[in-house]
């Protein structure tokens, strides 16, 4: 796009488009006509022309030579000493030591060396053995003579000669056991001993079969069991060193089935597709989710088994596992039961005086219950005549069964056993039924009690809580709250009496002008309220701790008083307006409201209260 | 808790009680007692609390173990004494300690396996100052050493025992320090060699003894022995003069109230009165 495009769109004027090109062929002209480059590219570059680099082509500086004359090598003959045939010789270039280059001019000395060479070859040849002749490191294979073999090595699977085939080519291969498995192919001479075209042939025939049964396991377990076996000759088992012991360990023990497994698990591992490998992964997973999960059903269940463990009989009870068995033992549980029913408490007084365990009390030895499932398995029919004794005049309930050692008065006295009409079991202690009398009753009450005990001069805590202090105590607190409420009581008669004072003094005002006019309603529900008014201090007073405390009658008669002053007032302003009417405007919507609303809120609680009060 | 038919029924309706002392002993830090090392120094006191039987006879064989729960504040405030239940004459279950304040001990009682019964707490406001009403009680709180103690007898009561609980809490009474068969086995002597051994006939239960197994109390007071028939007879004795002051002044207010009443009812009448009376002018 150009400048003039851009004019055009911007509408910008004719005149300076118009210039355009002529300029743009002034300047177009002195542009340099690069060779080589086609006239497109050119263009590429728009006004500015494209910047080329000409590529200056240069070579490689030439290495600052080194001046040193160039190393001479010579062509050497050397021997092998790992190699069998003795006589190969072999040539190979190697480096002319620099000693000898200094000794003269290198044209002279090269000659010269050359004489020295061939003179010295043999002797040099002995000397140089090939540097690689170290690596021919050899196997050392279990060496066995005739005797021996005889002694320890025969097999039936494997013929001496075919042994001694195996040795062989495990020296050869180094113990490569993939080659000497490859290699391996004994034939066994001639059966019938002739060394004949016929006895090849059969040689040829018949022991391939035996040959190709041959797996790599088979040989390596006969060479570790020779080789064991020759370690075992040579060195006693108990005089070898720890590697020696383990070595010959390894190779006693060599099993060549499970070397056989793990070969074939290798190559199904090795050989199965992909689908199979998934599978085998989810499998492992599910595996490893499933046996999680009976480890943890395991535990569960074994919980679950120690739990419903039943005791274990201490006595023998294969005498019951009969069906006659079974039978007699019932028999025995019911007279069992039908006895501790009946059974009478032991002769007081002469009981003995450490009482042992439940076979033994020894006044009841006589008549004792011989047997209880809990004693063991006594013989079934021996009960039988014990317990027709004990129907003989005994009916006694209530005591421990006869297998508990009695007690006499005296050592229940000792031992502190008591006996009750009620009883929850469970230990609990002493002061538990004295904190148990005060948490039954509210706050305020524990209040007063605790100030009544404190005026007695009596600890809330007993200094030694026994039987005897305790029932003492309850007493004590049972008189006290039988004080309480006779002060309560007597506290409302106060309050009474004040408001009937009031009210007589108030009438008695009242009455001064001698024609009031007093409707018998009107002073019936005058008084409805008046009482009401006197419940409503009542709680009052209550709350006050000291019910006779000046205070609280105060508060008492103020309120009374001026429940009756409301009251009242409303009365008379109905019958004499002239009289009190400026001040009973002021009293009536105050007080009287407030009388009627306080009296509306205690109505539930008043009512039952002044009922009863109407009763006395 | 193990299962009831390994220890047989619950004995019906009986209750067997064992008498105890919980307590606490603490002493102010001073010459003769001297701050251990590594106490800080805003401790003011050593204290021990305890539980142990009365007379210091053995506990352990119906207590197996204690735990005092002290205050949070305290390091370590969980501890407890396991006593090996072995007929060894027994020893308090007791913890010692330092520190400034006090504070409420609650107290963990784990019975013998035998027992069958769950732990209970009990609670015990530790002291370190003299306490009580009056400034004579305080005074007289305070021991010869300077030590204050803060002990309280305590009965605890099995209720219907299990069977082989209510054996061991109703055999094998001896004297006390007595070297004889051991308790434990309690097996009565059949044959004559049981005979030899077996401990002396029981005491009268108020002679006054103590021995050990036995819910027995000392008839008198002694130094550091405080809990006593004598003790509890006094303590009967005050409550009864208390219940008998209380009635009295029960039967006072009663009496002051048939007086009240009658004037009441006096002055109830002569306002209804006073009220109908007008009505018909």
């Amino acid at each position: 796009m150009s400048s003039s495009d851009v004019r055009d769109v911007l509408n910008l004027s004719e005149g300076a488009s118009g210039t355009r090109p002529n300029k743009k062929q002034r300047l177009a002209a002195p542009r340099p006509n690069l060779k080589g480059l086609a006239r497109e590219v050119h263009n590429l570059g728009g006004d500015n022309p494209i910047a080329i680099v000409p590529e200056v082509t240069q070579f490689k500086k030439r290495r600052f030579a080194n001046r040193k004359p160039a190393s001479r090598w010579e062509m050497r003959s050397f021997r092998n000493s790992a190699r069998n045939d003795s006589t190969l010789i072999l040539k190979h270039w190697r480096r002319i030591e620099e000693k000898q280059e200094n000794q003269g001019s290198p044209a002279e000395e090269l000659k010269e060396e050359n004489g020295t060479q061939e003179g010295q070859a043999p002797a040099q040849d002995e000397m140089e053995d090939s540097s690689f002749a170290k690596f021919n490191a050899q196997v050392s294979v279990p060496q066995y003579s005739d005797d021996q073999y005889a002694q320890t090595l025969t097999s039936e699977t494997w013929t001496k000669d075919e042994t001694d085939y195996l040795l062989d080519l495990a020296k050869a291969f180094d113990l490569r056991w993939p080659l000497i498995w490859d290699r391996y192919e004994w034939t066994p001479p001639a059966t019938n001993g002739e060394a004949n075209e016929n006895g090849d042939e059969s040689k040829a025939i018949v022991p391939l079969p035996d040959t190709q049964a041959r797996t790599m396991e088979d040989l390596k377990a006969r060479y570790y069991e020779v080789a064991a076996k020759m370690m075992a000759v040579q060195k006693p088992v108990q005089y070898m060193t720890q590697p020696e012991f383990a070595l010959h360990e390894l190779m006693a023990h060599f099993n060549p089935e499970q070397e056989k497994m793990r070969k074939n698990f290798a190559l199904n591992a090795f050989t199965r597709s992909r689908e199979e490998a998934r599978e085998e992964e989810s499998l492992l997973l599910e595996i490893k989710r499933i046996l999680a999960r009976s480890e943890r059903f395991n535990e569960e269940r074994r919980e679950l088994y120690s739990r419903l463990d039943y005791p274990h009989a201490e006595t023998d009870i294969s005498s019951f596992k009969s069906s006659a068995g079974l039978q007699t033992l019932l028999g025995t549980l019911m007279n069992a039961s039908s006895k501790k029913r009946k059974t009478l408490p032991g002769p007081e007084g002469a009981s003995p005086s450490n009482p042992g365990p439940p076979q033994a009390p020894v006044q009841d030895s006589g008549r004792r219950e011989s047997t209880g499932p809990s004693t063991g398995n006594r013989e079934p029919p021996a009960t039988g005549t014990p317990t027709v004794a004990n129907k003989k005049g005994q009916s006694q309930t209530q005591q421990p069964p006869a297998e508990r050692p009695k007690l006499t008065e005296k050592e229940e006295a000792i031992y502190g056993v008591t006996h009750h009409d009620r009883l929850g079991s469970g230990p609990t202690f002493r002061t538990e039924k004295i904190n148990k009398l005060f948490s039954h009753k509210s706050n305020q009450q524990q209040l007063r009690i605790n100030n009544t005990l404190n005026e007695l001069d009596v600890p809330s805590k007993l200094a030694m809580p026994t039987s005897a202090t305790t029932l003492q105590y309850e007493q004590l607190l049972g008189a006290v709250n039988s004080l309480l409420e006779a002060r309560k009581v007597s506290d409302k008669l106060d309050g009474e009496i004040k408001i009937e004072l009031a009210k007589k003094a108030e009438r008695e005002k009242a009455n001064a002008p001698p024609d009031s006019e007093n409707s018998k309603a009107q002073e019936d529900a005058s008084k409805e309220n008046v009482e009401k008014g006197a419940v409503t201090t009542a709680p009052e007073a209550e709350a006050a701790s000291k019910p006779d405390s000046p205070d609280s009658d105060d508060v008492e008669e103020d309120d009374a008083a001026k429940n009756t002053k409301a009251t009242g007032a409303q009365k008379e302003e109905e019958e004499d307006e002239e009289e009190i009417g400026v001040e009973s405007k002021a009293a009536r919507p105050g007080s009287s409201g407030a009388a009627q609303k306080r009296s509306a809120s205690v109505l539930s609680t008043a009512s039952d209260k002044s009922s009863k009060r109407q009763k006395k | 808790m193990a299962p009831p038919n390994q220890l047989g029924k619950r004995v019906k309706l009986t209750q067997v009680r064992r008498p105890f002392i919980v307590g606490s002993t603490a002493l102010p830090f001073s010459e003769t007692n001297p701050r251990p090392a590594g106490v800080p120094d805003n401790h003011t006191h050593s204290w021990q609390v305890f539980v142990k039987g009365v007379e210091d006879t053995d506990i352990t064989y119906w207590l197996r173990r204690v735990q005092f729960k002290l205050h949070e504040s305290i390091p370590n405030y969980l501890t407890y004494r396991a006593l090996v239940v072995d007929g060894e004459p027994g020893k308090p279950f007791v913890v010692n300690e330092t520190g400034w304040g006090e504070f409420d001990i609650a107290i963990k009682l784990y019975y013998v396996n035998d027992s069958g019964e769950k732990p209970q707490t009990l609670y015990h406001y530790l002291r370190l100052h003299p306490y009580g009403r009056t400034e004579e009680e305080k005074q007289a709180m305070i021991m010869e050493n300077g030590e204050i103690r803060s002990w309280s007898y305590e009965e605890q009561l099995f209720n219907e025992p299990f069977d082989v609980f209510y054996r061991i809490l109703t055999s094998g009474a001896v004297p006390r320090g007595w070297k004889g068969a051991p308790p434990a086995s309690g097996g009565k002597g059949k044959g004559g060699k049981g005979k030899n051994k077996a401990p002396p006939p029981l005491p009268a239960p108020d002679g006054g003894d103590v021995w050990e197994r036995t819910a027995m109390i000392p008839n008198s007071n002694r130094p550091g022995q405080p809990f006593s028939r004598e003790t509890e007879a006094a303590e009967v004795k005050k409550l009864r003069d208390a219940q008998t002051t209380t009635e009295e002044w029960a039967q006072k207010i009663l009496q002051e109230l048939k007086g009240k009443e009658d004037l009441l009812a006096k002055l109830k009448a002569e306002n209804a009165a006073a009220a109908a009376a007008p009505k018909p002018s």
